[in-house]
């Protein structure tokens, strides 16, 4: 049964290294948000002293470095093409196959993400490499790579569950810059979550987002390794997942019942 | 004057579009003003934990936000086809408009209202007004730095979009060109040092958008002002001319769509 859905993946996969020009595109994109947080991180650090929360300038480089890497891997706009998909009927046209419609779309989301995580990475690291020497945590790097993985499918996971709303809310697509900013702020992409108040850490620590770009980006940067990280980013992946299932499905009925 | 009041009714015509389905406008403006509070939370946070940048305060900081959201709310709300030229070069869309009576850019412009970063616009002034000291001098240089910073966004995406006329594509260049400028104006100027602040000033002028009109409104001096107002009608024109440079160079798409 997996067959359809590995099959979604490897095509997706594909179809980004057949579109050089956009891959390009996105990771210029990327690098530019590089130059311009290494540029701000130093400052800041130069400001503190040298340490900003625990973190050197170049712990904070490697700390962007690896949280933008698994935000860029995502679509930014994948929550409006949901909510397109499911508004024109795109959606009750999946539901005639004989699988499912949320595991083929993420299926397919994991294998255009997977390539662009693995470019994203290979280019940051060179670059941060270049620019601030060896990631500070190498132990915990290594759990990067697993961890950015599950960042990842946390995010596309959570993605589905939030752009379900569109089964029943017309307006939900123009909802997804609010959830890329949760992911930016309280899923530590732009700041480690130790640079929050105490009471906004307690509030980012009980939501999901930092599964999402802070768990990969502390197992580079900070110290002392935490690989709990990434057994807590695997129980929320099943949670988002679960919810993005409970949500399809609702929804699904509700275009049966009601028309889409 | 003819051609001119065509353009003022086709704006018209593009906000009352906007505005036409009233639950998405104040969704998606309402959606954004909310992104925005969320870039100043981000700010916020970072002054409380590391005081000042580089001689960069919050309140500057602010004011910086303030002018950026002014900026996209003009150039990218009301003028939403200033980034998308390249796209509607692809999709032949240009053919339809160049049978028009009116200059093709700056129809094509004004053709366009982008409804969420309206809320930008609403946005930015009132940032100002809360969290940048506004005088009444200030509030005239921060019109003014918001007007040429849009007048420097809007020539640098249109010029970037003409190269669509020439080399084909759908405007990737610009799109990239759009996203580069927007995160480099995004963050205070003095953070950056060597080349990349001179490519602020050249190539990519993200200097002109935010980092410029926030000295001007902090120590204003006439010098700063004229450089200013010179880059703001100095890129429109180079934009014109790269526009007509382009059409003479394009080719139809032979897709006939509405104007």
């Amino acid at each position: 049964m997996a067959g359809p859905y590995a099959a979604a993946f490897a095509a997706a996969a594909g179809r980004v290294l057949r579109r050089p020009g956009e891959l390009a595109v996105r990771l210029l994109f990327y690098a530019v948000i590089l130059v311009v947080f290494a540029a701000l991180w130093s400052a800041a650090a130069a400001a503190t002293g040298g340490l900003v929360a625990g973190y050197s300038a170049a712990a904070l480089l490697w700390y962007v470095t690896v949280a933008e890497a698994a935000v860029v891997a995502t679509k930014p706009r994948l929550i409006e093409d949901i909510g397109v998909d499911i508004g024109t009927g795109a959606v009750a046209t999946e539901m005639l196959r004989p699988v499912s419609v949320l595991w083929l779309r993420l299926a397919s989301e994991l294998g255009e993400a997977a390539v662009r995580l693995a470019m994203a990475l290979a280019i940051g690291t060179a670059f941060t490499w270049a620019v601030g020497g060896a990631p500070p945590a190498r132990a915990g790097a290594l759990l990067a790579l697993p961890s950015a993985v599950l960042a990842v499918a946390a995010n596309l996971a959570a993605q589905h569950a939030f752009a379900g709303a569109a089964f029943w809310l017309s307006d939900a697509k123009a909802t997804w810059f609010l959830y890329q900013k949760l992911v930016f702020l309280l899923g530590g992409m732009l700041l480690p979550l130790q640079l929050f108040p105490a009471w906004l850490e307690r509030v980012a620590w009980v939501l999901p987002f930092w599964t999402m770009a802070y768990a990969p980006a502390r197992l580079t940067a900070g110290s002392p390794p935490q690989p709990w990280l990434l057994a807590a980013q695997a129980a929320w992946l099943v949670v988002l997942a679960g919810a993005a299932a409970v949500v399809f499905a609702a929804g699904e009925r509700h275009l049966e019942v009601a028309g889409g | 004057m003819t051609g001119m009041r065509a353009l003022l009714g086709t704006m018209r015509t593009a906000v009352v579009e906007a505005w036409s389905n009233r639950r998405s406008f104040w969704v998606q403006a309402s959606a954004m003003i909310l992104n925005d509070a969320a870039w100043v939370a981000f700010w916020g946070l970072f002054f409380h934990k590391i005081g000042q940048v580089r001689g960069w305060r919050s309140d500057q900081v602010m004011l910086m936000f303030a002018i950026l959201a002014t900026v996209t709310g003009i150039s990218m709300g009301l003028l939403s086809n200033a980034r998308k030229l390249g796209q509607l070069v692809a999709d032949g869309q240009l053919d339809a408009v160049l049978t028009l009576p009116v200059d093709p850019l700056a129809y094509l412009l004004v053709r366009r209202v982008d409804t969420a970063l309206l809320g930008d616009l609403a946005f930015g002034p009132v940032l100002f007004a809360v969290a940048a000291h506004p005088t009444p001098q200030r509030t005239v240089l921060y019109v003014l730095g918001a007007l040429t910073g849009s007048a420097v966004f809007v020539s640098f995406v249109v010029m970037l979009g003409s190269v669509t006329m020439v080399a084909g594509g759908r405007g990737e260049q610009a799109d990239l060109g759009f996203q580069a400028l927007l995160i480099l104006a995004s963050y205070p100027l003095d953070v950056f040092g060597g080349l990349t602040k001179l490519m602020m000033f050249t190539v990519i002028p993200a200097a002109f958008l935010t980092g410029v009109p926030v000295h001007l409104v902090d120590h204003f001096r006439w010098a700063t002002l004229a450089a200013m107002l010179g880059v703001a009608v100095g890129s429109m024109l180079l934009a014109g001319v790269v526009f007509r440079a382009g059409l003479r160079r394009y080719r139809s798409g032979a897709l006939w769509t509405r104007a």
